[in-house]
């Protein structure tokens, strides 16, 4: 069944698909999605720690910064084996995504505190880098030091378990990443439920202030600061829809083969066959855009890699948003209810597909890209 | 012919200079880039006996039958370059189907007479699968070969036969028994002469208005019993393994490459990449094909890591196949009012063969086994979907 495809002559990329399955089968995805759900959490806290404790948050972490130092095809194998099994930890965005920001960040005490805490466990970092609309977070110089912050970030993962939030500020010469401990005074949080089940938070800045060491790095611009941390977590991303679409492929293959009508099992039907072929084949093609990624991405060619990283993130989201939305269906009015599983996948595609870009404006990012050149 | 030469030990680069070097020198400027898609073997016999005497005519035979040795790495080289560098196909059953075939399961006598003859151009082949009533149900093939003395008389009719009008032999699957529980037992490999009395040809226009393809018709014709292929009544398994790792190239971006670059003149010429509709629209057909080529490099690397091809290479093909008629359907509709014409149309300085494209796109969703038939084998092959 479709899978990346990377070479692993010595075993360490088997070694991680294992540990994820293990961790899966303590701790089963959809088990941990439900009671997130309904609890009204943003993570379910025992298995992002369980991840951290199995090396999962510190992967791009450089060994220098006590992470494990690896690269990103480790990170992509790990995420499709989340995705696989509905492991549904903002780990794209909680780890990839702040643990680039972090690396690239002059090293500080402040830096080094947050890069530990994150592959220990012992913090939970959220990356905040959208700004609500005519709300723009901005950071002024405080008239007895430090810094203030106002304004209003929005889609925030782990905004509610969050021990320190990375907030992207405007600057007078720039952008500034912050870090901010979440019991900050004039800061609110607010929630809204994710589709997937997990809550995304909205917050205010207040005037929130904050001391000089908050800054921990700067940039002349948002994608100066910001462009790798996405790079990397699209590629996250990618992977994790496309393990999503491989496993939603096996689970409709099951049911429809286990289910019997006219005194046959479904999957022996031509119409059934060919949907499920197609579903099997978009799947395929998902897994091959994440390989070319990570792949181009280890070149030096800065452009290739990013149009690589963007055909990947567009493929991965629609296939697995399409794969699952035919699989529902092949469900039968199964599908339609909430103890199905298969739902659950639909739902986490829908979210992941929607996060730092949909497909529709990651393929016209590409073509403006390459037709520049 | 040119001195033996380790092509397999050159570096990949120094290969593909070698293949321009040759196109430089040996392929005359109006076969290059030709609009039809099959031409006919006196059009591009210049092309054919140019390769023959530089030695590259057969890429994948092995080295002792005149053939270049190339792994599987090299010859996708040769391929790359020739889609690049406009090199007109040239009619090629006798080296992609005979030679593998001959070689395969041919007898020594038969891989002597047979092999020269393909490189020196002398025997031009065709291939004779389907019949009017046997298209993807192949297996119930009833073109009858009857065993008199020592030769087959052969009855029957074949049908979508590329090329057979300027073919002089035909290898052709024919009915030797039925064995009703069975259908493909009792099917032979039969190589004809098609100068034998009794085989007549007729072109059939198709839908671009050319005649790639032809009826075969076999009345009494009388076939020597030498020319059968493998054991008499066990030609499906013959034929089944002929294809090798040239399938992959069944699913390249070639065609899909072909229609987009059309697309984008005619939409350079009309402004369309200033309409977000079309940007749109383009958008999604250039990732596919940049998405296929991904894909694509996939199953490469299973065959230069020393792998073998499965089942589930077909998927690309299918992809392909409706890619270019997605990318070509576009076209059409970019034209507008001149999606009319049947002949070329105009864009800026230059012309665009929209209607062409769009026609020829009909075809490979249905030869080299129709869409639904590959969906077929992938389900039962690869899904292993229940019957």
């Amino acid at each position: 069944m479709p899978q990346s495809i990377f070479d692993d002559a010595e075993g360490m990329l088997a070694m991680l698909r294992d540990s994820v399955s293990t961790l899966a089968s303590r701790q089963p995805g959809p088990a941990s999605v439900r009671r997130k759900r309904a609890a009204g959490a943003d993570t379910d806290i025992a298995l992002w720690k369980a991840m951290a404790e199995a090396g999962l948050t510190g992967i791009l972490v450089p060994e220098a910064l006590g992470g494990t130092g690896l690269s990103l095809t480790e990170q992509a194998v790990v995420s499709e084996a989340l995705g696989r099994a509905l492991i549904s930890e903002p780990l794209a965005i909680g780890a990839v995504f702040a643990s680039t920001l972090l690396a690239r960040a002059p090293a500080s005490a402040e830096r080094d505190r947050l890069v530990a805490g994150l592959v220990d466990g012992s913090l939970v970092l959220a990356p905040a880098w959208m700004d609500v609309a005519g709300h723009a977070v901005s950071a002024r110089a405080a008239p007895d030091g430090g810094y203030l912050l106002a304004g209003g970030k929005r889609h925030v993962d782990l905004a509610l378990s969050a021990t320190d939030l990375l907030v992207v500020a405007a600057m007078d010469d720039g952008v500034g990443l912050f870090s901010v401990p979440s019991g900050s005074a004039g800061l609110s949080v607010e929630t809204a439920t994710g589709v997937d089940g997990a809550a995304i938070g909205k917050i205010r800045f207040d005037q929130c202030r904050l001391p000089g060491a908050a800054l921990i790095a700067q940039a002349p611009t948002e994608a100066g600061l910001l462009d790798e941390a996405v790079c990397n977590a699209r590629v996250a991303l990618a992977a994790e829809l496309a393990g999503i679409a491989s496993r939603a492929v096996e689970i409709t293959i099951d049911y429809t083969r286990a289910r019997v009508q006219f005194g046959k099992p479904i999957a022996s039907f031509q119409a059934i066959q060919h949907r499920l072929v197609e579903m099997w084949s978009d799947a395929e093609f998902a897994c091959a855009a994440v390989v070319n990624a990570v792949e181009t991405l280890r070149d030096d060619d800065a452009r290739a890699g990013r149009l690589a990283v963007l055909a990947a993130k567009a493929r991965a989201g629609d296939s697995a948003v399409s794969i699952c939305r035919r699989a529902v269906h092949l469900h039968g009015a199964m599908g339609f209810t909430d103890e199905c599983d298969i739902g659950l996948y639909l739902k986490r595609a829908i979210s992941l597909n929607a996060t730092l870009g949909q497909p529709e404006d990651l393929r016209l990012e590409f073509v403006n890209l390459e037709r520049a050149a | 012919m040119a001195p033996a030469t380790d092509w397999n030990a050159l570096s990949d680069e120094a290969f593909r200079e070698a293949f321009r070097d040759l196109v430089a020198r040996r392929l005359p400027a109006d076969l290059r880039f030709m609009r039809k898609q099959r031409p006919l073997f006196d059009e591009v016999s210049v092309w054919y006996h140019a390769l023959a005497e530089e030695g590259w005519l057969a890429p994948v035979w092995p080295v002792e039958h005149g053939g270049m040795g190339l792994t599987p790495a090299k010859h996708m080289i040769y391929v790359e370059e020739w889609g690049r560098l406009g090199c007109p196909r040239i009619p090629d059953h006798g080296l992609g189907l005979i030679g593998p075939l001959m070689l395969e399961h041919g007898t020594e006598e038969q891989k002597a007479h047979y092999l020269p003859r393909i490189l020196t151009g002398e025997h031009v082949w065709c291939q004779g699968y389907s019949e009017p009533n046997s298209g993807s149900d192949l297996a119930s093939l009833r073109t009858a070969a009857v065993r008199d003395g020592d030769v087959f008389v052969v009855n029957g009719q074949k049908i979508w036969t590329t090329l057979a009008h300027c073919a002089n032999w035909i290898f052709a699957l024919v009915r030797t028994s039925r064995d009703e529980k069975v259908r493909q037992k009792g099917i032979t490999v039969l190589l004809i002469d098609m100068t034998t009395p009794g085989v007549r040809v007729r072109p059939i226009a198709n839908l671009r208005g050319e005649t790639d393809f032809c009826e075969v018709f076999f009345d009494d014709v009388r076939v020597p019993v030498e020319n059968v292929v493998g054991a008499v009544d066990q030609g499906w398994d013959v034929a089944k393994s002929v294809l090798g790792h040239e399938r992959i190239f069944l699913g390249a971006t070639t065609r899909p490459e072909i229609a987009i670059e059309r697309l984008e003149k005619l939409a350079r010429a009309r402004g369309a990449f200033d309409d977000p509709a079309f940007l749109s629209r383009y958008a999604r057909h250039r990732l596919d094909i940049y998405d296929l080529g991904s894909a694509f490099d996939r199953f490469a690397k299973v065959l230069r890591d020393g792998g073998e091809l499965g089942a589930d290479v077909s998927m690309l093909k299918i992809f392909t196949t409706e890619l270019y008629q997605r990318i070509t359907e576009e076209t059409l509709m970019l034209a507008g009012e001149d999606a009319r014409f049947f002949d070329d149309i105009e864009a800026g300085n230059d012309e665009v063969d929209a209607m062409n494209l769009f026609l020829d796109s009909r075809a490979p969703a249905i030869f080299g086994g129709s869409n639904e038939i590959q969906k077929n084998i992938l389900a039962k092959a690869v899904l292993r979907l229940p019957s």
